[in-house]
């Protein structure tokens, strides 16, 4: 039987069996709950299939040269547009984003520059030591999660992380020690053994940590006897021993870590770490795994990188790239755009509500494929098929490997695709010419 | 695990088994009384004994079934269990290292996830039922399991 790719979450399960007829989904084995919902979502209650547009404080159904021409005019008469979202649609999607925004001298921006995306942002002056899942699944040997519960926010990442046996191993579980640092005890607490190292860390108090093992990397036995941050001198000791013994180790980082703090920077203070851990090492290596959650999380500072050479977000003026030390907060916090174009996300739950009730001010255009709390405010809704399941494309996976999704039913109504809508969109304002 | 807790724990091989951990699972079973233990019938430990027989109450003896359930509500589908089942390692060694296993399932499969969450398929071929010596006391699936909605029981 036939295996797709899940795009229900960042891990990008690729060996799903869908047993389909071609119009519906019959079965769906070997996904996890949320890649069920993912698939599920073809035929859901909240999906969108014809483009709608606000009027009379009212969305009605309108036709899709109607919505189109809105959607122009709309920007037309916008100086500064915004261009945000762009972590649920392909690679190619992406690059067409970029181009649109080029060709409306637009701000565009990803989630991930809210999320994992700062990580990498500082990396690229201090280096980063990245690693693939199929690396851990067959040689890892240690695991910590840091501010990270993949068991409920990515359910299959510990099954295929720390439960499965690699090609050079007769052992799996039993070889690969786990270490979660946590203020809470979560659920992937349940999951600890014997050996594995549990750290309660108090809330707040992870750069205490970071520091104090800075210092004993350089300078031995400087462990205050009452611990850090909660944690006691034997499990520091414990945790330090693990660091520097392991082969091939890996920080998972989530979300818990990448909170930003007044007076220090915390992933900074990560990546020294991490640089002076891997120059004591003496067997291998210690890696990071960034957890991010939409399924094309990390692809858009590699389309970034690879077609306007910038990692994150870009600025254009004149059609050409500006350099602007914004970022998607500050321009919505200064109310610096008089348009947006929101494109697979959900700004308006997921902002906080000083900048989310910024962004519902000015017109919004929403392309997405099911109602959520933006498309509530939304003033034009283009709806889209739904990647992975109605159309094909390139995404990048949270480990930065390419994997291709695959078509696997037609879309209703014959709705396009996210990258031949914001192809339709550019034809709109360049005429045709490339 | 309770049961082997007030067993007299000296793997002393008069009730004809090889080790208390499998007289305690064969009582729970109901498959012996307490009684069988010889050593337990000494007054050193006459606590531990009326502590045993009150935990079993009116069912002991009784010959008693293996279950395992799946809780639905709370499963979410992660395979860890069709990752850690020996069985399940032995029969389709893809899922080894952590990849759905084929489907149709193969006959002596025990978990997989099917729509989002973990079925049971056949019971019968579980370690408990199926083998000898201390593998008959597997309860990996229900140890590792992060929602904690696997639950061996004796019905």
């Amino acid at each position: 039987m036939k295996r797709y790719p899940c795009s229900g979450c960042s891990l990008l399960c690729d060996d799903i069996i869908v047993k389909s007829d071609g119009l519906f989904i019959d079965k769906i084995i070997g996904a996890c709950l949320k890649g069920k919902e993912r698939f599920d979502q073809v035929s859901a209650q909240n999906r969108i299939t014809s483009p709608l547009i606000r009027k009379n404080n009212e969305l009605i159904n309108v036709s899709w040269e109607e919505a189109l021409a809105k959607t122009v005019e709309i920007i037309k008469n916008s100086s500064a547009p915004l261009l945000y979202g762009f972590s649920n649609v392909t690679c190619e999607a992406q690059r067409a984003g970029m181009d649109l925004a080029r060709e409306i001298n637009g701000f565009i921006d990803s989630n991930a520059s809210i999320c994992q995306g700062k990580i990498l942002n500082k990396a690229k002056s201090q280096g980063i030591n990245l690693t693939t899942i199929t690396e851990i699944i067959n040689k890892g040997d240690l695991i910590i999660l840091w501010g990270a519960n993949p068991a409920e926010t990515i359910p299959r990442l510990l099954n295929k992380v720390l439960f499965s046996r690699g090609k050079f191993r007769m052992t799996g579980r039993e070889i690969k020690t786990l270490v979660i640092i946590d203020p809470v005890k979560t659920a992937s607490f349940r999951v600890m053994g014997v050996r594995d190292l549990a750290l309660i860390i108090e809330p707040d108090k992870d750069i205490e940590l970071i520091q104090m093992l800075k210092e004993e990397c350089c300078s031995a036995d400087s462990i205050p006897s009452g611990g850090v941050a909660g944690i006691d001198k034997s499990d520091l000791k414990r945790l330090l021993l693990h660091l520097t013994g392991a082969e091939n180790g890996v920080i998972i980082l989530g979300q818990g870590v990448l909170q930003p703090h007044a007076d220090y920077d915390l992933i900074e203070e990560l990546l020294d770490l991490l640089q002076l851990i891997n120059d004591r090492q003496v067997k291998g290596r210690i890696s990071l795994l960034l957890l991010g959650g939409h399924f094309n999380m990390a692809g858009f500072d590699h389309v970034a990188l690879s077609s306007y050479g910038v990692s994150g977000k870009l600025q254009f003026e004149n059609k050409k790239l500006v350099k602007s030390e914004d970022t998607i907060v500050s321009k919505i916090n200064k109310e610096n755009f008089d348009c947006s174009i929101i494109v697979g996300t959900d700004p308006i739950s997921h902002l906080p509500h000083s900048l989310s009730s910024k962004l519902a001010r000015k017109p919004l255009i929403l392309i997405d494929n099911h109602s959520s709390a933006t498309s509530r405010i939304a003033d034009v809704i283009l709806p889209t098929s739904i990647t992975g399941i109605e159309s094909s494309g390139l995404v990048y996976r949270i480990d930065q490997v390419p994997v291709e999704l695959k078509k696997i039913l037609n879309p209703p109504n014959n709705i396009p695709s996210d990258e031949e809508l914001l192809n339709q969109l550019i034809k709109k304002f360049n005429g045709g010419a490339k | 695990m309770e049961i082997y807790k007030w067993l007299p724990k000296t793997n002393c091989k008069e009730c004809g088994k090889p080790t208390c951990m499998a007289f305690s699972l064969d009582l729970l079973q109901g498959k012996v009384k307490v009684d069988d233990c010889p050593p337990i019938l000494k007054p050193k430990y006459k606590k531990q004994y009326e502590k045993l027989k009150e935990m079993l109450g009116s069912e002991e003896g009784q010959q008693k079934e293996l279950r395992i359930n799946v809780d639905e509500d709370l499963c979410d589908g992660c395979g860890i269990c069709v990752t850690v089942c020996p069985v399940n390692a032995r029969y389709c060694p893809p899922s080894l290292s952590g990849k759905a296993p084929e489907y149709p399932p193969e006959k002596h499969q025990l978990f997989q996830v099917i729509g989002g969450k973990c079925e049971l398929l056949n019971l019968e071929h579980c370690r408990r039922l199926d083998s000898e010596g201390r593998e008959r006391e597997c309860h990996v699936c229900e140890t590792y399991c992060p929602r904690e909605a696997i639950k061996i029981e004796y019905v």
